[in-house]
């Protein structure tokens, strides 16, 4: 157990904004705090880095005290994301990627390897360094942000709404590139929000929150086949069965068949032949790191002749999408087969619709089942 | 002008004094305005003490109107006369607008900024020294500029409490209704008021930090 809330209460004035409040968080998981405004998620969050102190209770991190913890110290080692605003707008990408390390007198050499690292990590390019915030856009500058608070490697992430201030489109991109990043630093990361999707989305586990006390803190699954009551009934809204579809990620579906793959210059006819004999509609060209540069699609003419047709722009999955991203993206380019990449476009496979269908089915049953 | 050549060229010595005493009297009483006024505009602006900087905000606004011949004869009242009291009158006179800009440029910084910098970290002086006060210099650079202009023109009235400088000057030649005096006291003033005007832009150009510079 990485850390653990005990007994933890805060009292603002005669407000009770935290009342009781027990759990513990797994180390290398995300858990999403949720709930309506003034439910004391973001405090809860802050008395985790001690930006509120409790009124009683302990905090533990590790099975030590954060109250034994001097506060600075605490907080150079607890990564912290809020929204886009928080980063200094007189400082470039790189001295605000660089305050901690400067603040832990890292030798400059360490640091721009560091800054280097993380830019690569966050999908940023290099140049990005000499930027100031303020020439950047939303996106890039969370992105920062989140390169930021993981500077000094911390094993712990405080998230406050970090993509509250983002449009619908990027920020389920930041989402996709999220989970990529997760994938790769394992951090144990407790990220408060007040959007049910991005919670089911990002969340391992999900604590529901209202007038200070804990409601429901289960796996994301758990919460949603068993809402504890219909305050958490109400959150998770009507479509259940669609948002449990969303909690399955493309990558669970990738096939590997009914398709061919291609160089950038490879022979065409051989190409043909290859698709024929397969039985593929679709080749994917790739160049040599795997990286997607777009397809060839095999048409048969009224004529009945057949002929190739290059798209190098191809509608794709990310393979961090979930499946009703993934259904709607099929659903508008009309195909029944798109292709999957990584973050950094790295071709994986494909996603094929009867697959998602089956799951829908499956998914109805056990719904169905429960209900009656 | 010819008037005023002859009486250039045979009162250098006084003229060039009175140009000093004039500049020593602006730099003191600037030099001081700006340390007690950013001071106080930090202290006001503390953790905890954001209603006494909002109360002060209201105070200086206000007090930016009340005349300068009026803080003059005040301190006349109560000090006397010499060059101390003069300094005095030109400190408490332009530090209304250095502590109105140090005061609203630092309550004007996000509150969720500083947040930021506090989770990350940071010192309360770090964020003082770092993050507050930088992202503040434009604001206070743009005091300092209006209060230096101030002093250089209030120095001019100051000389009727004894400060000296090319006020001397200037109700010299009125006593002796001689215009050429009134026009080269003035005329200097004026120079210097210009000349320090461009230093300090200059000066706040070189310290405002890049990155509040540039747009997108």
């Amino acid at each position: 157990m990485l850390i653990e809330l005990k007994n933890i209460t805060k009292k603002f004035d005669k407000q009770t904004a935290v009342k009781d409040l027990n759990m513990k968080i797994e180390k290398g998981s995300i858990t999403m705090f949720i709930g309506p405004s003034g439910c004391g998620k973001t405090t809860t969050l802050k008395m985790i880095n001690r930006l509120i102190e409790p009124t009683s209770g302990d905090i533990l991190i590790h099975g030590k005290s954060v109250v034994d913890m001097e506060a600075v110290k605490l907080r150079r080692s607890i990564g912290y994301v809020i929204q886009e605003i928080g980063l200094f707008p007189h400082f470039s990408v790189y001295e605000n990627i660089a305050v901690v390390p400067r603040l832990l007198n890292w030798e400059e050499k360490r640091i721009k390897e560091r800054v280097d690292e993380l830019l690569h990590l966050v999908t940023l390019d290099p140049s990005y360094a000499q930027k100031y915030p303020m020439q950047l856009s939303g996106g890039e500058q969370q992105r920062v942000g989140l390169a930021r608070a993981l500077a000094a490697d911390p094993e712990i992430l405080l998230m406050d709404e970090p993509f509250g201030a983002i449009d619908p489109i990027n920020r389920l991109k930041l989402h996709d590139s999220f989970l990529e990043i997760q994938e790769e630093i394992k951090k144990t990361i407790i990220f408060v929000t007040h959007d049910i999707n991005e919670a089911i989305k990002l969340g391992d586990k999900i604590a529901i929150m209202n007038k200070g006390t804990l409601v429901q803190y289960d796996e994301t699954d758990e919460i949603l086949h068993n809402p504890k009551n219909e305050f958490v009934e109400n959150l998770l809204g009507r479509d259940r069965s669609l948002k449990a579809l969303s909690l399955e990620k493309t990558k669970g579906f990738v096939t590997h068949e009914g398709y061919v793959i291609t160089g950038p210059n490879d022979d065409q006819g051989s190409l043909r032949e290859k698709m024929k004999k397969t039985r593929s509609e679709q080749a994917f060209i790739l160049d040599e790191n795997g990286r997607l540069l777009g397809r060839k699609i095999l048409v048969t003419k009224k004529t009945g002749k057949q002929e190739m047709i290059q798209d190098s722009n191809p509608v794709v999955v990310d393979r961090n999408n979930n499946l009703v991203e993934a259904l709607s993206k099929m659903l508008e380019s009309g195909e029944h087969q798109l292709p999957v990449v990584s973050g950094r476009g790295k071709f994986m496979g494909v996603i094929n619709l009867s697959h998602i269908f089956a799951e829908v089915t499956a998914a109805e049953a056990k719904n169905t089942i429960k209900g009656a | 002008m010819a008037k005023i050549l002859t009486y250039f060229l045979q009162n250098q010595a006084r003229i060039l004094t009175s140009t000093w005493e004039h500049f020593y009297l602006f730099a003191v009483s600037t030099f001081l305005s700006v340390v007690i006024g950013i001071f106080t505009g930090i202290f006001v602006t503390g953790e905890g003490r954001e209603r006494i900087g909002r109360i002060l905000l209201t105070i200086t606004g206000a007090a930016q109107a009340v005349p300068s011949m009026a803080v003059v004869a005040l301190v006349f009242i109560f000090v006397g006369i010499g060059f101390a009291p003069a300094v005095i009158a030109l400190v408490i006179y332009s530090l209304v607008p250095i502590i109105f800009n140090t005061t609203s440029g630092l309550l004007s910084i996000s509150p969720k900024l500083i947040e930021a910098a506090k989770g990350t970290g940071l010192t309360n002086l770090q964020i003082l020294w770092r993050i507050k006060l930088p992202i503040a210099v434009p604001v206070i650079m743009a005091g300092i500029r209006s209060a230096a202009t101030i002093n250089i023109g209030t120095a001019t009235v100051a000389a009727v409490i004894g400060g000296g400088g090319l006020g001397d000057l200037i109700y010299t030649g009125l006593k002796l209704q001689r215009t050429e005096i009134i026009i080269i006291g003035t005329f200097l003033a004026a120079f210097i008021a210009i000349l320090v005007d461009i230093l300090i832009a200059q000066a706040e150009k070189v310290i405002t930090p890049k990155g509040l510079k540039i747009s997108r």
